[in-house]
Parts: structure tokens; sequence; C-alpha cells
């Protein structure tokens, strides 16, 4: 085969992109979430999980009990003060990089739990990306913040988090 | 201390415990389980001291829900406190809605219309077994059979789909408030309710397929986790719990409320004591459920849905043109709410995993004193040591599983 | 019913039976009601009267409240006692109803209440080095402020004239 052949051969099956790319378009299309279920929320996460909504169309399927596994963290339901400091050593134990979905309203804010028992949104211990509205948030809710998810992980690329 | 004592709960209800050597000679060795372990049902954290694989010692640690519920609804005003009420036991919203409108109902002595009662007996029922669904799947998952939690949360969905329609939430209906219901069942939602009727003992002849003669689960139930009906009575065990340990008793029956006693249905119970046992109660349970669903459905009275007061409820809007009493009304409601009778009431009712309490006392004023949630699975956990007392490490997921506590409603 | 010369006072509040019992004696009543086939304590819980002004005169600022069932007979009573103090004592059933056990721990948790010759009261819901018993009226509900609600201040501060 001379030169010019192969080169014509490969040509047709080579496609060039930048590492930054190859690694976002990996990253972002196997999101592996913790599975850490706290109140409500986590009845919704469980049905996004399932055959109805089924969360595996966008590579999220493969929920990881410990968090050396996962990227995601998807905190599902209300912190309490004495589950913060659990959290935020679970969340810690993640490997980076990784991502924090802060799923209803109780998780976001405190809902409609203002009071001295519940952290008054987890953005006071753990850093979120993404913020779900909803008490609890619908499934299609979840996926739609996974997506949006997948954008920033996509246009991350290997550039570390801030 | 002494290589072997025997601890005593209380009442004759005794546990084996060791001391700081195991049968073998070895160490006792403590081994924290939770809060964050996938097969504890949440937030549950236990402290366990296996020899070799042997549970000696089990101590459940709460708390990492903790929501301040109760707190909650004395800064609410008795219509609002209804919002919180929803959370507490999260996968029975409605049940726990009914426990605090029948306790507030009895404070201000009225009696809801016959179609309010049958609509929130339709809700509860759905609930039930919704309930019922994520304690199977999640348990099937646990024990070996992960396809329990596709088969059951097919049929959550449409539960889910039902609350949907009927009060435009899917989980957190807020349905059932003092007073009445929210709304009145739509035509589509007596549609789905009756295909639902339909094909739900069907689906119920699959779950049981899949698990009842199943060997591995079968294996890990039969034989564990067993609680005699003599010691469930004494722990104070509710529910599905006692059921399973062949003791009749259910609120919906023994001392009914929102007019169960029209319903024909069984309480189903089960002599095994164990964690198949209380398997069986809760499969048999979700077939009773349907039953009573089908006649509510079949027998669905017409009429008014709320109570006719207009200090209790807003008035319906037509009258807010022409009346002004009604919009005098309508702006005392929404401005201070609804002042209750000084006194205290409690009202139980039947949840997916016992008694469903909820105690009110009020000062008079337009916000409750105390409501205090008698919350089922805060009792039924107590019972876990004397379960899982000699099992192994793994059978203790059974155990677990079978007891179908909701973090949500033990720590409130 | 048990002897009278234990009940300070009975009645009927919503249609569910209620006695009074004197606190020191609340503990031979309970005995002596469970003697009787009330053999089931539904929930044992505690109401905080501060500023409470539905009665001229509360015998006591902390009201303990036992619910019990005949589950044969299927009657209900209430048994109350009222106890005073900082901290309030009073004795604990847990020998006598083994689900008392954690009732009181968390009565003990949310309203400081003492139980006598409890095996092991210790705070059951709160994280152990909690600071105050949430339950109690003067003990503010907590959380964040709302801006423009209504009970913008009350949120933060303990109820008036606690």
């Amino acid at each position: 085969m001379g030169i010019e052949a192969l080169a014509e051969s490969l040509g047709q099956n080579i496609l060039t992109t930048t590492l930054g790319k190859l690694i976002g378009w990996g990253r972002g299309n196997s999101v592996w979430p913790l599975q850490f279920g706290l109140a409500c929320c986590a009845m919704e996460m469980i049905h996004t999980a399932t055959a109805s909504v089924d969360i595996a169309r966008f590579g999220s399927e493969a929920m990881r009990a410990s968090p050396r596994q996962a990227d995601m963290m998807i905190v599902s339901g209300r912190v309490s003060q004495k589950m913060a400091p659990i959290l935020r050593t679970i969340y810690d134990q993640m490997p980076e990089p990784k991502w924090v979905i802060s799923m209803g309203a109780c998780a976001s804010t405190g809902g409609v739990f203002n009071n001295y028992a519940l952290l008054q949104g987890v953005d006071k211990i753990v850093p979120v990306d993404v913020y779900v509205p909803g008490c609890p948030p619908r499934p299609e809710d979840l996926l739609n913040a996974l997506m949006i998810l997948q954008e920033r992980i996509k246009a991350q690329g290997i550039t570390p988090r801030s | 201390m002494s290589d072997s004592e025997t601890g005593t709960i209380g009442q004759g209800v005794t546990v084996q415990r060791t001391g700081e050597h195991g049968a073998f000679g070895g160490e006792l060795l403590t081994v924290n389980f939770g809060p964050h372990h996938p097969s504890t049902h949440g937030v549950l954290r236990l402290i366990v001291d296996l020899d070799g694989e042997q549970v000696k010692r089990l101590t459940p640690v709460i708390g990492y829900l903790h929501t301040g519920i109760e707190k909650q609804a004395e800064a609410l005003r008795w219509q609002q406190a209804v919002v919180v009420t929803d959370r507490h036991d999260y996968l029975s919203p409605p049940i726990n809605n009914l426990a605090y409108a029948l306790a507030v109902e009895k404070l201000l002595g009225v009696d809801v219309p016959p179609r309010a009662d049958a609509l929130r007996v339709i809700m509860c029922e759905l609930t039930r077994i919704a309930s019922h669904l994520v304690w199977l799947g999640t348990s099937g998952i646990e024990l070996g059979a992960s396809t329990m939690l596709m088969y059951c949360f097919r049929e959550r969905d449409t539960i889910l789909d039902m609350n949907e329609e009927i009060s435009g939430f899917r989980m957190h209906t807020s349905y059932i408030r003092p007073g009445g219901v929210m709304a009145d069942a739509t035509p589509r939602f007596m549609d789905m309710l009756d295909k639902f009727c339909d094909k739900m003992p069907g689906n119920v002849d699959e779950y049981e397929a899949l698990l009842t003669m199943n060997p591995i689960f079968r294996s890990r139930t039969i034989g564990i986790g067993r609680l005699p009906a003599e010691d469930a009575k004494v722990l104070g065990a509710t529910g599905p719990m006692l059921r399973g340990s062949g003791v009749k008793w259910d609120l919906r029956k023994n001392m009914p409320y929102s007019g169960y006693e029209n319903y024909d249905f069984e309480v189903p119970t089960s002599d095994l004591c164990d964690c198949y046992g209380r398997y069986l109660v809760r499969i048999k349970e979700m077939r009773e459920s349907v039953r009573i669903l089908r006649q509510a459905l079949d027998r669905l009275p017409d009429g008014p849905i709320n109570v006719d007061d207009r200090k209790v409820l807003p008035p319906p809007r037509e009258e807010l043109e022409t009346s002004m009493e009604a919009v005098i009304h309508h702006f005392k409601l929404f401005t201070e709410g609804y002042s209750v009778p000084a006194g205290d009431a409690y009202a139980a009712v039947e949840s997916g995993r016992g008694e469903n309490g909820c105690y009110v006392v009020s000062d008079g004023t337009h916000k409750p004193r105390r409501v205090k949630f008698r919350a089922a699975s805060f009792v039924n956990l107590q019972p876990l040591e004397r379960m899982a007392m000699n099992h192994m490490v793994a059978d203790m997921v059974a155990i677990i599983g079978t007891a179908d506590t909701v973090l949500g409603d033990c720590d409130r | 019913m048990i002897a009278d010369s234990l009940i300070v006072e009975r009645g009927i509040s919503a249609g569910d039976a209620w006695i009074t019992v004197s606190p020191e004696t609340a503990h031979d009543a309970l005995a002596a009601l469970k003697g009787e086939g009330y053999r089931l304590l539904v929930f044992l819980t505690c109401v905080d009267h501060l500023a409470d002004s539905s009665r001229p005169k509360w015998p006591g600022r902390y009201e303990m409240v036992y619910q019990l069932r005949n589950m044969d007979s299927l009657e209900q009573l209430r048994v109350r006692a009222f106890v005073d103090g900082d901290p309030p004592h009073v004795d604990s059933v847990a020998d006598l109803f083994p689900p008392a056990n954690w009732d009181e721990r968390e009565t003990y948790d949310m309203f400081g209440v003492i139980f006598n010759g409890h095996p092991d009261l210790t705070r059951i819901l709160m994280p152990d080095d909690w600071v105050g018993h949430p339950l109690r009226r003067d003990y503010p509900v907590g959380g964040e402020t709302v801006e423009f609600s209504e009970e913008h201040e009350s949120w933060q501060t303990a109820p008036e004239k606690a």
C-alpha cells in the first residue's frame, strides 16, 4: 500500500479533537451518582432511576454506594444539623472532579422548614453546581438538572475546577 | 464485665448479651453501620458489636433526619401545619394529613361529609399501596432481587400520577385537611382508579411470582428476625410488625375512623413471626387495599367534600362576589386563620407502618400549642435489637428492611 | 379504675377521657393502670404551658402526657401530670412500658425533663453537644429571617411573654 493510499484510508477513519473535548465528552456521559438518599426527594431520585424515566439514557444509572467511586452527589432531601458533618465527610471522600446537585427545596434553601434543626441550604457546607426546585422535584426535573450539569462538564474539559 | 449477661429490654423481653469476649474466645468487634449506608433505608445508624459475623449487641442511633417538624407546626397556623405533616412520614403523606385532620376536627367538633370520608379512604389506601411498593422494591434489591424495584416503581408511578391528577402534586399532596379534602375527584381520576383496581391484583401476582417461592429470598427471610407475638405487644410494635407476629390488630378494624367500618376487608396476619411473615402480611395488605379501593369507588357518595363551616374553610369563589360576609370570612381565614377551642385531642390512623397518631394541644389561639406525632417507625425500631440478636450481619439487612422504618417518620 | 386517692382531676377532652395525677404518684398510677389492662403506652410526651392564657392558672409549666390503651376493651385513657422546676423531674416509666424508653429520651432531648431511674437518659434526636431543649416555648424556632414575612421578627425570637 502506498503512503497516499494509507493517508486516504486513514483520513476517513480519524477524527481530530482536543483532549479537553474528549475528556469532557467522556466525563459528561458517565456521571456516576452517589447513592445518597436523605428524605422525600430520595424517592423521586429512585423514580428517576427506574424504567419510566430511566436515567440510564444519560449514562448515570450506576449509583455507587461508596463515595470513592462516585462523581456526583445528589443531595436528595433535607440536611439536618446532625447530618451536616457526615455529608461533608462523604463529600470530601469523593475523588476529584466531583459535582453536587442540590435536589429539592429543603437541600437548596431549607424549604418549608425554616427552623433550628435544618441546615438552611446545603451550599453552606459543600459547593453546589445545580439547584433543582420543587418539593420534591419531579424525576424529569432531576434529569434536566443532570443535562445542565453534563453541558457544564463538557464545557469544562480538562481545566481544573476553580 | 462478665463474659455473658442477660440484658433486659423490660417486661420479660430479654436479650442474651455477651461481654467483651465472643463464643470462640475472640474479641467483640464494634462496627459502625451508617448513617450513609445503602441498606439502612435512609439515614439510620447502627452501632453493632460483632462476634465473628454474629450480632451480639445493637444500638440504633437516630436523629440524622431530625427536621423540627413539631416545632415548625407550632410556628404555623392550624391550616398551614397540614403542609409539614406531609413531610414527616414521606412515604404516606395523606395518612399523616388524615391523622392531623382528625385530631383538629375532634377539637373543632366538626364531622366531614360522607363523600370527603370516601375520598380520604381512597387516598389513604392508594398511599398504603404506594408505601408497601417502596418497601417491596427496596427490600427486593437488598435481598438480591433487583428486578423488584423496576416492577414496584412501575405501579408506584401510576399511583403518583393519580395523586397528581387529584391534587396537582405527586408526593406531598396535602390533600386531606381539617374540614374535608382539597378538591373533588375528577372524572379522569375515577377512570385511572378504575383501571388501577383492575390491574393491580395481577401486578401483585407478578411480585409474588418473583419472590414468594424464590429460594434465595426464602432462605434469607424465613426464620430470620423472629419477634414472638408477646414480645411484639410488649415492645409496642404496631402495623405489619405486629400482624406479622400473628396479632390481629389493625386500627382500621379495631378502632375505625373515616368510615372504615363500612368496608369489607380482611386483616391479614401471619404466625411465622419472622421477616417472611411480615413480607406475606404486606403483600396481602396490598390486595386488601385494592378491595377497599374497589368498594369505595363503586359506592362513592355524592355531595359536598367539605364541611359547611365558613369559620374553618373559605367560602366558594362565587359567593365572594355577592356576599360581604363571605369576603370577611375569606379575609379572616387567610390573614389570621381559624382558632381552635382550647383542649387536646389524639387521633390515630393505620399507616403502612403502624399506628400513626397525632396529638394536638390548642390554647385557643390560631396556632397550635403543641403538635406531637406518634410515629410508628420510632416505636418499631426499638425491637430491632431483639430481632437481630445472634443473627448474621447480612441478615440484619433483611431485618431492617422488613421493619420498614422511614427515618423521616422516626426523627420528625 | 384506679384508686381515687391517686387521681387529682378527671375529665373528657374532645371525646378522650383523661385523668390528672400528681407527678410523685405518676409511676404508681401508671403501674396500677397497667394492672387493669392498659398495657400499651401509645405515646408519652410533654407540653410546655409557658405563657398559656387558656387557663387562669396552670398547676405546673410542664404537662407530662401518657396516652394508654387497653388493646382488649379498646378503651383509651390519657394520664397527665404537671411538673415544675428547672429542670423538671419525674419518675421514669421505662420499667413498666418498654417503648417509653425512647419516648422519654426524646422528651428529655426536646423539653429537658429529667426522668429519674431511666436506664440511659441521653439525647436521641439532637447531636450530643446541642445546647438547649428545642421544643420549650422559650427556645426560638430558629432558621433564617424571611424578609417581608409577617412573622419576620418572631422567627428568630422566643414568643411574647415567654
